[in-house]
């Protein structure tokens, strides 16, 4: 008919990259950068990781090109033979769920402190997953097309109201530039990376992209997006909190937000305008993730795709409940997250020159 | 280990939260597919022969080339096939037949029904032509003998005539105002097409009245719904192929689409979906739009309803399909995205400026008319402290009295709202007014007084309901509040979070619908630039120089160079 639907546009790659990218993380960069480094100077990590993070994408995206029209799961059976494919395959998957499970309680977490103080978990989360799981099952295409409708306002939306909470932001708190030397700013790089996990969607979009030669190009805006946004994040808090009050709190963006009031207009405070755009994005997050696990068991086992949607969503509940509370959590992020980091940018680079050497894939 | 495990262990309460999440989806996920596949089945196609019946209506002829070849043949001698249709008429009493001699010699015979035909036709073109032969009056022409040429070409001053063999198609004919003549010595029964059946006069479309714009709607009259379609300039490539639906009671369907702008597949497709329509009777074109829809379970409208030929034209010229049924002023649009129910044709009227923020404040309205009701429940049952502090103590003293929870509060107020509404419709024009001031004024301002609601909810109710008469298109207007109440109840369960959730389940839903293959949130996604020139902002004409990119024009410029 009309449309290609097993297809995705470059601009719905884009989308659905800086969709996954955007969830916890953007709540919580800029107390874990200060928490690192101690200095102002983490918009100097959260660029370089961002480059760093693009340098991955593209490694994975040249990956993925030698195998037109496939996706990790299906390739790396032929980059690592048979049985290391496979189970690399299903680390991913599961991978995927764990990290699906850890964004929804970091959800449920923020939720509970400042939407809903007084409602049974359960209904919390189950809702959270129904919905996540009516988004997965209309397949790739449609959740492109919702990604599209729910990426702009949030930008719009976020960029609007951390323009106003310039009404605090000081510039003192940002200064001295590189005080303590370049060390803390490398140091801080690494929790960044953490933070743009998320590009590694392209090892399964680039063999659904109408043009896939343009995936390079999608990867590297589909990074820019979160970069620019978490980088305004960054600067707000800090230039509005300082470095000792970010350290503070748990959710530095949540409580900047609610740190000011402004009077005159129908709304005095503008928290709940980024709660309602996060809970989207973490939503976005999410159902992505869940949809590649799911993905990638399917192709792996080489099964239809729905019982895994359906059987990931006890797993994902049971596995988010796991921590006890809010510091667990981060400590079992803060592990996954370096198991991310190897599989996803250390591992990749390694993973082309390999396939280049021994010329595995179709050769450009 | 063991004791790790066991103090992270999330708790039996979780282990069944577990199974019920995963049980009630599947639950859910086979029921309707056990409905989906019911309703696939019921819809499947049989083709019904109606693909042979295919014919340009712009022709002046009768459309029935392939009548049933059981049917009776006619014979050779008059009385015969006289005596023939006598039979079948005699169960019709509103069957007339009229014999007479034609230029003092032939028998002949009409056939008509009562009311159907046009009486000044007959009596004037017909009856005095055939009595008199051709010839000045009161001298008939004797020298011209009565066989078909001659009374086609020279005895009949009738544009539109046919002829048939088939007696059985005669009667079939007469029934939907075609006159038939029998003439003895002729071997056919020849069909006079003159039908005047009584038409409504063209009108302005009540249900889309426009202040700007031409004020013609479409009637209930197909041949004059196509002429108003032709009127509109001059075009051949304006295709309109006819079909007929039901199979008990037939109908005549045209398909009309501008045949080197529309996509080859998409008029296939809707073709396609017609032919498979199996129904006896097909009252009026909310059938065929709930026939050939793609997703029946939706709230979503898949397929436009006009009374403007205006519209039509606009939507034809973008390369979309346009379905005129007979009997019914409305016009059927497909494909259909949702920015198009939000649109109204004023809006190429107006200039661009106006129309943009005109179509803004749409946009926003239909925000309005779904979530402020929900927005007003999250926020007292809930969220109080999002909302400036001095606008709470307002509210919560407004409230003291109210013995109910928000939602049971809302409830009262949107039911009865919905109530009035719908009374409106059947009230009597002199009544209406006078119902919606007690309606509105008296059961409200009596409802605050009596501690039922409180006054600020009075304002929700009132912007919710004028936000959902600014909708251009009345079925939007009802999907919208069916949504504000499944909105409230999310509201009202899960306050803020839930109406989010409640967003993005539409988005969700929304984003999944196609009409004929066009995605239903064209062109916010799959992303095109160029369309959005013509979606939330209306940008000036001399900039809209493409048609519209997601329907796959075969032109795609407006322009001629």
């Amino acid at each position: 008919m009309l449309t290609e639907d097993k297809k995705i546009t470059t601009s719905q790659t884009v989308v659905i990259v800086s969709n996954c990218i955007l969830g916890s993380g953007i709540l919580t960069l800029p107390r874990v950068l200060a928490d690192s480094m101690k200095t102002s100077d983490g918009w100097i990590s959260i660029i370089l990781g961002g480059i760093l993070i693009m340098l991955a994408g593209l490694c994975i995206v040249r990956l993925s090109q030698r195998f037109p029209g496939k996706t990790l799961y299906q390739f790396s059976r032929e980059l690592m033979g048979k049985w290391c494919g496979s189970i690399f395959s299903i680390l991913i998957a599961t991978f995927y769920i764990f990290i699906a499970a850890f964004e929804l309680r970091v959800m449920f977490e923020v939720t509970t402190l400042y939407l809903l103080e007084d409602i049974p978990r359960w209904a919390i989360i189950m809702s959270f997953i129904w919905v996540g799981l009516y988004i997965i099952k209309g397949g790739l295409g449609a959740i492109a097309r919702l990604y599209e409708i729910i990426l702009p306002s949030t930008v719009v939306v976020f960029v609007f109201s951390m323009i106003l909470s310039g009404k605090i932001f000081e510039v003192d708190n940002l200064l001295p530039v590189l005080g303590d030397g370049i060390f803390p700013v490398i140091k801080g790089v690494s929790s960044t990376i953490l933070v743009f996990l998320g590009h590694e969607l392209m090892f399964t979009l680039t063999a659904s992209m109408q043009h896939p030669e343009k995936a390079g190009k999608a990867v590297i805006i589909g990074i820019s997006i979160p970069l620019f946004l978490n980088l305004v994040a960054f600067v707000m808090v800090i230039g509005g909190m300082s470095v000792h009050g970010v350290i503070s709190s748990t959710w530095p963006t949540v409580d900047l937000l609610r740190s000011f009031e402004i009077t005159g207009l129908f709304f005095e405070r503008f928290d709940f305008f980024l709660l309602v755009i996060w809970i989207m994005q973490i939503l976005t997050t999410f159902s992505i993730l869940q949809y590649n696990s799911s993905l990638g068991f399917a192709q792996t086992f080489k099964t239809r795709m729905r019982p895994f949607m359906f059987c990931s969503m006890p797993i994902i509940l049971f596995i988010a409940l796991i921590p006890r509370d809010v510091n667990e959590l981060f400590m079992v992020s803060k592990i996954f997250g370096d198991i991310g980091v190897v599989i996803f940018v250390i591992l990749p680079p390694l993973l082309l020159v390999y396939a280049k050497i021994f010329k595995k894939g179709a050769v450009r | 280990m063991w004791k790790v495990i066991v103090d992270h262990f999330p708790g039996w309460d979780v282990v069944l939260q577990a199974v019920m999440l995963l049980i009630l989806p599947i639950i859910f996920n086979y029921l309707f597919q056990w409905a989906h596949t019911n309703l696939r089945r019921r819809n499947s196609l049989k083709d019904s022969g109606n693909a042979g019946d295919k014919s340009n209506a712009a022709e002046n002829s009768s459309p029935h080339e392939q009548g049933q070849a059981d049917g009776q043949q006619v014979m050779e001698r008059y009385e015969d096939n006289l005596a023939w249709l006598k039979e079948r008429a005699t169960k019709h009493c509103d069957i007339h037949i009229r014999e007479f001699m034609v230029g003092g010699e032939n028998r002949a015979a009409l056939l008509y029904v009562d009311g159907l035909y046009d009486k000044t036709l007959v009596d004037t073109q017909v009856l005095e032509s055939l009595m008199n032969k051709g010839g000045e009056e009161g001298h008939p022409d004797d020298d011209i003998p009565v066989t078909k040429e001659n009374l086609l070409n020279l005895i009949l001053p009738i544009s539109q005539v046919s002829d048939t063999h088939q007696l059985h198609q005669v009667v079939e004919d007469i029934l939907t105002g075609t006159v038939a003549l029998l003439v003895e010595g002729v071997e056919e029964v020849l069909m006079l097409s003159g039908s005047a059946g009584n038409s409504r006069a063209i009108e302005e479309p009540v249900s889309e009245g426009l202040l700007r714009g031409p004020r013609t709607g479409f009637t209930e009259t197909l041949s004059e719904n196509t002429a108003l379609l032709r009127r509109h300039g001059r075009n051949e490539s304006l295709r309109m192929t006819k079909f007929k639906v039901g199979s008990r009671v037939k109908k005549d369907l045209i398909v009309a689409y501008v045949e080197d702008i529309a996509n080859s597949e998409l008029v296939d497709e809707v073709i396609h979906r017609i032919e498979a329509i199996d129904l006896d009777y097909v009252a009026e074109s909310g059938y065929v739009e709930q026939l050939i829809e793609d997703n029946s379970f939706s709230l979503f409208q898949q397929v436009q309803s006009t009374e403007r030929p205006d519209r039509v034209i606009g939507a034809l010229m973008e390369g979309r399909v346009a379905l005129l049924l007979d009997g019914t002023p409305f016009v059927l649009i497909v494909p259909v995205t949702f920015s198009m129910l939000l649109q109204s044709p004023e809006d190429y009227y107006e200039r661009w400026i106006p129309a943009t923020l005109l179509r803004l404040l749409r946009f926003f309205t239909a925000f309005l008319a779904v979530f402020t009701p929900a927005i007003y429940i999250s926020f007292i049952s809930y969220n109080q402290g999002l909302i400036p502090t001095e606008l709470v103590v307002t509210i919560i003293e407004s409230r003291q009295s109210v013995p109910f929870p928000s939602i049971i509060e809302a409830l009262i107020m949107e039911i009865s709202i919905e109530i009035l509404r719908e009374a409106g419709i059947r009230l009597p024009k002199p009544i209406g007014p006078a119902m919606g001031i007690v309606g509105g004024l008296i059961i409200g301002d009596a409802a605050v007084n009596a501690g039922i609601i409180s006054p600020f909810l009075v304002i929700v109710v009132a912007v919710t309901a004028i936000s959902s008469f600014a909708i251009p298109s009345y079925s939007t207007g009802i999907t919208l509040r069916i949504l504000r109440f499944l909105a409230m109840f999310c509201a009202a369960f899960l306050g803020l979070y839930g109406t989010v959730l409640f967003f993005i389940l539409v988005c969700s839903h929304v984003a999944r619908l196609k009409s004929f293959g066009v995605p239903y949130v064209s062109p916010m996604s799959p992303f095109r630039w160029n369309d959005w020139k013509d979606f939330i902002v209306r940008m000036p004409l001399k900039v809209m120089n493409r048609r519209p990119i997601m329907m796959k024009t075969k032109d795609s410029s407006r322009r001629d160079k």
